[in-house]
């Protein structure tokens, strides 16, 4: 019965530190404790995505209608996927979308990279955080100049 | 004037689009080293070093290319 309860938490924590990492890149590890690990992480994915979307715009680089397999890509960001997808539709549905689109935008390409590679490696950051949701979570670190309990 | 803030707020072209793999590398180098770093503390040397070997490859692959393409137009 213990054993069967236990289970369960344990995969509630890997789902929840899983479905995290997905909405907010970093976040499943800031739930598990990696707080310094989970910022850095939230940090980069979030500059690497809206970098992209900078360059291109978010009509033209966030398009499934377009571009499928790098939205599938992109759409792994989570929230920011999402935002930038909302945006782009919203931008496309405008009634003067032919007047701010600019085919000729040269740097469409880059930024189509720049967030489907943002969306990949928040996979791998996912996955991380399933992987490291199975293991205890690390002991919080003693303020300094004390040592740590059952240090000599 | 763009409508949105975003729009044509950074346009690179020409032969600068070739150092916007810096970043990129070093977004995929920091990510990559810090899930597999057990101790944060090796993570600057070791994405360091990745980075290195990310964007030196990544150029040395673009001008072999580039060397195979010109010598298959001289050919043609």
């Amino acid at each position: 019965m213990a054993a069967t309860q236990t289970n369960m938490q344990s995969l509630i924590r890997v789902c929840t530190a899983g479905f995290l990492a997905w909405l907010v890149p970093g976040a499943g590890h800031i739930l598990l404790r990696h707080r310094t690990r989970g910022w850095i992480l939230l940090i980069t994915i979030t500059l690497t995505f809206w970098s992209g979307v900078a360059l291109g715009g978010p009509q033209d680089t966030v398009d499934p209608h377009k571009r499928l397999p790098w939205f599938m890509a992109q759409i792994c960001t989570g929230s920011h996927g999402l935002i930038a997808y909302a945006w782009g539709e919203y931008l496309r549905a405008a009634p003067d979308a032919a007047q701010r689109a600019n085919p000729s935008f040269a740097s469409v390409d880059a930024a189509v990279v720049y967030t489907g590679i943002a969306g990949l490696l928040n996979l791998l950051v996912i996955l991380d955080a399933l992987s490291r949701a199975d293991q205890p979570a690390p002991a919080p670190t003693p303020p300094t100049g004390q040592p740590a309990r059952g240090s000599p | 004037m763009p409508a949105c803030p975003l729009i044509a707020l950074l346009a690179v072209t020409g032969i600068s689009r070739m150092l916007l793999l810096l970043p990129l590398s070093l977004a995929i180098a920091v990510v990559y080293k810090t899930t597999r770093c057990e101790n944060l503390r090796d993570v600057p040397a070791a994405v360091a070093a990745l980075w290195l070997t990310l964007v030196l490859g990544m150029y040395a692959v673009g001008v072999a290319i580039w060397l195979l393409f010109m010598i298959c137009v001289e050919w043609t």
